[in-house]
């Protein structure tokens, strides 16, 4: 008889720890952003304060951008309405906080997924919008088309970054000499650069050719193909809200999907048509892709409409039809030279 | 005899410019030919279509061409993951097509005979040209298998970028003069259009 009162005194503590436990878990890990943007009526973007190209708000505070429209997809995804994503500036070192903190509801700020992120802040990087990583620029008149030809150069390097790392890292694995010239401030880097003091200048390629831009004459210098790190630029959200994860992998993926079928903001109407399979089920005329999202039939649709598919937004606001001209590279679609690939919708 | 030759261009394009002021009402002026315009080698592209290597990958093998018609690229593959890329003008919408040919011919300052199906749609066009700079050929041209496509220069280097052809691809005569070194007759070149819906 007591032994049973200790025993039952026993389950009983420990489903009172269990439901604790449950308890702090999910105080912990929030699980109901897609409510909570839903209820809210649009979708908090924390994004950089101001690069050219990638999210930069004009004088009347419209911000225009890589990561702005990837955050307008999602806000079109949900919505049916691109307008309906706010976008919040954060700093480099207080935006894993602040997203932890629930201040947004994405990251859309130019961050390198790596592992430590994922683990030191409970943070999840759901898919690469963007490779990036570290090249070399030269003067064209050099006629060099590969970084395996700069042996015995003088590099322009940014001090205390991984770039430096990087630079010696890649001489030394191909048996070449450098001379470093180091800077603390890019600034410094660059007018170096400028003034001819060395061969070469070293940093992310998406920073090379936003640099290239406020030189005298762009044109005379060239940027080479051959990119020496890994820097993948991906969206962030928070662990354990898989619900939202999704929404914002397959945002991504429908747009890169989109690209490579041949459907834009231009021909969404003739796709809404289409009889192609592969089509039908992006754009939601066959299955229930969207409702298993979350959210409705034509979400992709509704994302390719009013913000375009992946090649789209890439032309606009970083490629060929913006000022910095970035070829696509490693960001062009994997049938078609580079490594962008998206699993498909089915 | 050079001289002589140019003068003949130049007649016969000025008939050809004459008759198609007159058709033109009639027929959808095709903006992209213009025979007997000598072509401003000093023009600039835009760093867009300026040739320059890029990061390619691949399982097509170094040499082969790959056009890409959407993007208005033609890609010579090179070793190592990468290619030489070239800005190009390609078919207008409808004149637009896709396949793997290889090249059956080459040529210098190629004469200008324009085919019955583009005599057809513009007849204002001259039966024949014989080569040299106002050839809308331009400075080189690469057949493509026994079709009437070919890879060839041009006099007109605003038109790279452009849907502007019959189905060609051209490139400014400093380009096809790089690429027509680099290619033997038998290289393999894939034309990639974008997907239909």
């Amino acid at each position: 008889m007591k032994r049973t009162f200790r025993g039952g005194l026993l389950i009983g503590l420990a489903v009172a720890v269990a439901v604790a436990a449950v308890a702090v878990t999910y105080e912990i890990y929030d699980t109901r952003t897609l409510k909570r943007t839903v209820r809210r009526g649009e979708v908090l973007c924390g994004v950089n304060k101001g690069l050219p190209g990638f999210s930069i708000p004009d004088d009347k505070g419209n911000w225009t951008g890589f990561d702005v429209d990837f955050c307008r997809a999602v806000a079109a995804a949900i919505f049916d309405d691109p307008a309906k994503a706010k976008f919040i500036p954060l700093d480099a070192n207080e935006r894993f906080k602040e997203l932890q903190n629930r201040k947004v509801d994405i990251l859309s700020r130019n961050s390198t997924w790596s592992l430590s992120r994922e683990t030191d802040y409970d943070l999840y990087f759901p898919a690469v919008a963007y490779y990036d990583g570290q090249g070399f620029m030269l003067p064209r008149a050099r006629n060099i088309d590969s970084a395996l030809d700069l042996n015995g150069s003088k590099v322009c390097v940014q001090d205390g970054t991984t770039t430096i790392l990087n630079l010696a890292d890649y001489f030394r694995a191909n048996n070449m000499k450098y001379e470093e010239k180091k800077f603390s401030r890019l600034d410094d880097v660059v007018k170096a650069y400028e003034a001819g003091q060395c061969d070469t200048l070293t940093a992310d390629v998406s920073q090379l050719y936003a640099l290239r831009l406020n030189f005298a004459k762009p044109g005379d210098h060239t940027i080479l193909p051959d990119v020496i790190s890994k820097e993948p630029l991906a969206p962030v959200v928070r662990e354990r809200d898989d619900d939202w994860m999704l929404i914002v992998k397959w945002t991504l993926y429908a747009m890169i999907n989109a690209e490579e079928l041949g459907v834009t903001s231009k021909n969404i109407d003739a796709a809404l048509k289409s009889k192609k399979p592969d089509v039908m089920r992006l754009v939601g005329t066959e299955g229930n892709y969207g409702e298993e999202l979350g959210l409705t039939r034509d979400w992709a649709a509704r994302i390719i409409r009013h913000v375009g598919n992946y090649g789209e937004v890439y032309d606009r606001n970083i490629g060929a039809e913006s000022p910095l001209k970035i070829p696509r590279g490693l960001n062009q679609l994997w049938n078609a030279g580079g490594i962008q690939y998206a699993p498909p919708i089915r | 005899m050079t001289r002589m030759r140019h003068l003949i261009c130049m007649a016969m394009a000025a008939a050809g410019l004459m008759l198609s002021a007159s058709v033109s009402l009639a027929q959808q002026p095709d903006e992209g030919d213009q025979p007997g315009l000598i072509a401003d080698d000093t023009y600039q592209l835009d760093p867009e279509w300026q040739k320059q290597m890029v990061y390619y990958r691949t399982t097509e093998p170094p040499g082969t061409i790959i056009i890409s018609t959407a993007e208005r690229h033609l890609y010579l593959v090179q070793p190592g993951g990468r290619a030489l890329r070239y800005g190009i003008g390609v078919g207008r919408d409808g004149f637009q097509w896709q396949g793997l040919l290889n090249i059956t011919r080459k040529a210098e300052w190629p004469d200008w005979v324009p085919p019955p199906e583009m005599i057809q749609r513009q007849p204002y066009l001259p039966r024949f040209m014989a080569g040299g700079p106002g050839n809308p050929l331009g400075a080189r041209a690469m057949y493509l298998g026994t079709t009437v496509y070919r890879i060839h220069g041009t006099n007109r280097p605003d038109t790279i970028g452009t849907k502007v052809s019959s189905g060609c691809f051209r490139l400014v005569n400093s380009d096809v003069m790089d690429l027509y070194d680099r290619v033997p007759v038998g290289t393999k070149v894939v034309v990639r259009q974008k997907p239909e819906l």
